[in-house]
């Protein structure tokens, strides 16, 4: 999936029919089809931006998007199968409460339907999402050198959640879970709870 | 109760050895290959792309790890990235890659010992996963087929050519008869052999314990056997092996070219048209469509969960706690495989009824069938609402721990060959060889009140010599 600060779109696989792809080379067909897939409508959707305004990136919402595909493949599949759902979020963009709201939505959400939420900073440290990984027991992690990002990726990202804890990977760093207030959407230290519904 | 070891002496005991069904999967395969021969093979990346995929998982994210890394990598490294509690693992995995040689040892300058994946594999993993290198057939220049098939056509097809198989192997008539290739694999397999009497193929136990297998095993464990004969044909067991890896990766429903292909990969096309692994319109067609059989034959017999695509076929059984069986089938195939182990007791048009016994499973248990089999061939085939009920047991505990017990009785008495010792003189004489047999491990039962001893056949020569010299030495 993709999404930029007007709207979230699935890449791959993509609305529409399936490519029908020939073999040209020695790649397997199905790596052929997904890798052309998706370059073919991450141009679509980057050509068809063209405002000049530029707002927040609207995570929670692909979030929530991803958890609905999980939904459906979950009660699509066949009985018996088991699936290791998990999201991976790469981003560029930073994080501010603004969105705190729907984020705990989504966080909380993942947790229920235990899919994993792993998250890969890769110019700014992202508390909120930080918030995410720890409370749906993901992986987070802010590339220090982006030229070894592919190693990143493969390294840290790529087991699935029933391996994890039979590879040593970067320990859990401790979370900053500070509140943000409901009306004016800042991060606070100290303020006032709601009795019946906990917002502050 | 008492007669049930006795009676089947002859074919549990330990003199005569039982020859159980032996399914090796593609790991097995490959390791017994010489390494020059794995060293060809790697050169195709398809090939690379199914050893990866077979790997244990823990050895699929080394190699992954590994596979941009230009040096070797410090052994203590690889070892380090693995948490301490799983370290057997560890070590269970790098013998597998070792095996396989997909990784080998190389020193680094410093003296350490390293890592480093062969280059040929490196390379056509690369290949299969990123790109570049050749196609392996042409078909970027074929037209469209003016008579397309469809995947269920190409279901329907391949399911009636395996069946074919099958039922020549269960003697029904109701098929036209194979050709005479597949009756000569069959019968080196061991699924068949030839009748005294009148010299036609008859099924062996072997067979009756392939036809419980399920789908996926039966064709690799078939093609396995065709491709030990592959060399009697004149045919390249390495072109054989790369064409089939190549065909298992290929998309369901799309045409392939057969141009380029040499006289001896074309032959072999032929056969796999004939067992329903590939539909071709005419021999002649230059164009030929995989069939689902074909595709992920050689992903491992563990896989419990069927894949999300595959459109596995309906189960049909449902068992019930009071150990009878019901069938919704007409096809005699199917029929004969449930009265293997079951006492069929009614049959309707589509729906067969039938009853677990202690005699019928004990049947089946001589016929050579083990409990896992029957309980894995019911589990398979079990109908979707046995699975929608109850996921995680399909099929009522009792009846599977009660035909896991029934084969248990059978195995109540174990059988040793061995030298009766009887007659000592004195209760010294008794001791003293007893110690010594004892030390060596070859006492296998010994009475004192009757001062008789038995001692393993092996061992025999040796305590006899030692009784020698020692009544000597007194």
């Amino acid at each position: 999936m993709a999404c930029h600060s007007k709207s979230s779109q699935f890449i791959y696989p993509g609305p529409g029919k399936p490519l029908d792809v020939r073999q040209v080379d020695g790649q397997y067909e199905a790596f052929t089809i997904v890798e052309r897939t998706t370059k073919q409508n991450l141009a679509k959707l980057l050509s068809s931006e063209n405002s000049s305004v530029i707002t927040e990136s609207l995570l929670a919402g692909a979030i929530a998007m991803a958890l609905c595909y999980i939904a459906r493949i979950e009660r699509t599949k066949p009985p018996g199968a088991k699936l290791n759902s998990r999201i991976l979020v790469v981003t560029g963009s930073g994080c501010s409460a603004s969105q705190y709201m729907n984020y705990m939505n989504v966080f909380f959400t993942a947790q229920k339907q235990n899919v994993f939420i792993d998250v890969c900073a890769l110019e700014q440290h992202l508390s909120l999402l930080q918030q995410g990984c720890d409370i749906t027991s993901g992986l987070y992690l802010k590339v220090p050198q982006l030229q070894g990002l592919l190693q990143y990726l493969l390294w840290v990202f790529l087991p699935e959640p029933p391996l994890r804890e039979k590879l040593v990977l970067p320990p859990p760093v401790k979370v900053d879970y500070r509140a943000a207030c409901f009306c004016h959407r800042e991060l606070i230290d100290i303020g006032y709870v709601c009795s019946l519904c906990l917002s502050s | 109760m008492a007669d049930n070891g006795l009676g089947s002496s002859s074919q549990d005991s330990t003199l005569i050895k039982q020859n159980n069904l032996e399914c090796k999967n593609l790991y097995d395969y490959l390791k017994t290959r010489q390494p020059n021969i794995l060293e060809k093979l790697y050169n195709h990346p398809t090939i690379c792309l199914a050893v990866y995929r077979e790997l244990p998982e823990l050895a699929r994210h080394y190699v992954i790890r590994i596979l941009f890394v230009e040096q070797p990598v410090p052994q203590a490294v690889v070892a380090s990235w693995g948490s301490q509690a799983f370290s057997k693992e560890h070590i269970f995995v790098s013998k597998v890659l070792s095996e396989l040689s997909v990784w080998q040892e190389a020193a680094i300058p410093g003296g350490l010992l390293g890592w480093i994946l062969s280059p040929t594999f490196k390379r056509n993993l690369k290949v299969a996963l990123l790109g570049g290198g050749k196609a392996w057939s042409m078909s970027s220049a074929l037209e469209a087929d003016s008579k397309a098939r469809d995947v269920t056509f190409l279901d329907a097809y391949s399911l009636e050519r395996w069946e074919c198989v099958l039922h020549y192997m269960v003697g029904s008539q109701q098929q036209e008869g194979i050709s005479a290739d597949a009756v000569r694999i069959l019968l080196h397999a061991g699924l068949m052999k030839r009748d005294e009497e009148d010299g036609s193929p008859v099924i062996t136990r072997q067979g009756f314990q392939f036809l419980l297998l399920d789908r996926q095993a039966q064709v690799w464990h078939f093609l396995l056997q065709y491709l030990d004969t592959v060399e009697e044909r004149g045919l390249d067991l390495v072109e054989c092996l790369t064409f089939l890896f190549q065909l298992s990766f290929s998309t369901l429903g799309k045409d392939y070219s057969t141009e380029g292909m040499s006289p001896g990969l074309l032959v072999f096309l032929q056969h796999l048209r004939e067992f329903g692994l590939v539909y071709q319109r005419k021999r002649k067609a230059g164009r030929f469509y995989p069939t689902r059989l074909a595709l992920n034959i050689t992903s491992s017999q563990n896989k419990n969960a069927s894949d999300i695509e595959e459109d596995a076929p309906k189960g049909y059984i449902v068992v019930e706690t009071n150990y009878r069986v019901y069938a919704y089938t007409d096809s005699n195939l199917q029929v004969a495989l449930i009265g293997l182990f079951t006492e069929l007791m009614y049959r309707f048009p589509n729906l067969v009824v039938g009853v677990i016994t202690r005699d019928s499973v004990r049947q089946a248990l001589r016929g050579g069938i083990t409990a896992d089999q029957i309980i894995g061939y019911l589990k398979q085939h079990a109908h979707t609402q046995m699975l929608q009920v109850e996921t995680k047991q399909p099929l009522p505990p009792t009846v599977v721990d009660q035909i896991k017990l029934w084969e248990l009785e059978r195995n109540r008495l174990t059988y040793n060959e061995g030298v009766l010792y009887s007659q000592f003189l004195s209760q010294a004489d008794f001791n003293v060889l007893k110690e010594y047999a004892q030390s060596n491990g070859s006492l296998i039962w010994c009475n004192k009140e009757k001062r008789t001893l038995v001692i393993n056949k092996s061992a025999h020569d040796d305590v006899k010599k030692f009784w020698k010299r020692y009544s000597k030495g007194n």
